[in-house]
């Protein structure tokens, strides 16, 4: 996904009903988890592909079955710069959440736990690692810090998967 | 019969088509469409927006399809774990064989159409099948 040539989108607009408000934190948490930038209340926006695609229609469909509404829109910016607004915020975002990971990928590494509880916050932070992962459509530079910062906790642990292959991944 | 879903099958359509030919109808063929108005009259429609047997009230189809035909098989309510987590991700389950699964099921779909992704995830998820049902019984993972 290029952040310079205009490209397309799939939105999703919806109202749920105020009341009652699982369905409205269950719809927020699978937005927040597929990366999805709110564009106005009611309105969301991911980059389309068949995967975003797909997974947007599924939370349209659970708002109607929730007695909201909802619609599948597929869009192009107006402006590139209206794009680049959008993307960059997205990556503003990721950035924040990588920045948090290397910062405790960072601590494990120079505290004094115990290797075996060093070794379980490794793979906490390596699954943390993967969901952001998963939620960043444009990744920023934190990408690759984190990804670093989490070879180095696991190189501090003598392990035998060496510092280079988590930052081919 | 016949029963319909949508073209480029993933891990929750191919688990479903896994399901209704070894659970529901062994005669089961099936038709790819592009949009749901393409669906034949005669067939019946899964993990299509709008159908039954489809995403509703957080679940996948796979499990959809379980509740929708009483099939309480608990082997096949342990796949449908998997199933969903390989689908969705929500972490509603814990399924840490989702994402081998998720890769793999992409990856045959990026090489194979979707009748050989279908002839060729069958005998996986038959396996896939025995081992979570010797697990069961086990208590433990099997060897």
């Amino acid at each position: 996904m290029t952040v310079t040539g205009r490209s397309r989108w799939v939105l999703l607009s919806y109202q749920l009903p105020r009341e009652p408000s699982t369905p409205r934190i269950a719809l927020w948490r699978k937005l927040r988890r597929l990366g999805a930038a709110q564009l106005l209340d009611g309105l969301v926006a991911l980059p389309l592909d068949a995967r975003n695609r797909e997974q947007l229609e599924w939370l349209a469909d659970e708002v109607a079955d929730a007695g909201g509404e909802a619609a599948i829109w597929l869009a192009e910016p107006a402006t590139a710069a209206q794009e680049r607004a959008l993307a960059a915020r997205m990556a503003a975002a990721a950035a924040r959440d990588y920045q948090v990971l290397v910062e405790a990928a960072h601590q494990a590494a120079s505290g004094s736990e115990a290797p075996a509880a060093r070794r379980r916050t490794l793979a906490r932070l390596r699954r943390e690692l993967r969901r952001i992962q998963a939620r960043d459509h444009f990744p920023p530079p934190e990408r690759d810090a984190a990804r670093m910062a989490l070879a180095e906790l696991a190189a501090t642990l003598n392990t035998s998967s060496d510092a280079t292959s988590e930052v081919r991944r | 019969m016949r029963w319909a879903t949508r073209a480029g099958c993933h891990i929750d359509r191919a688990a479903c088509a896994w399901l209704i030919r070894r659970f529901l109808d062994p005669e089961a063929e099936f038709v790819f469409v592009a949009d749901p108005d393409e669906v034949p009259a005669d067939a019946t429609p899964f993990d299509m927006r709008g159908a039954e047997l489809s995403h509703h009230q957080g679940d996948c189809s796979f499990e959809r399809i379980l509740r929708r035909y009483h099939l309480e098989d608990p082997v096949l309510w342990d796949l449908a774990r998997i199933v969903h987590e390989a689908d969705l991700a929500d972490e509603r389950y814990d399924a840490p064989e989702a994402p081998g699964l998720d890769v793999l099921l992409r990856g045959l779909s990026m090489v194979r159409g979707d009748p050989e992704v279908l002839a060729l995830t069958g005998p996986l998820f038959d396996g896939l099948y025995e081992y979570r049902r010797r697990a069961l019984l086990l208590g433990r993972e099997p060897s």
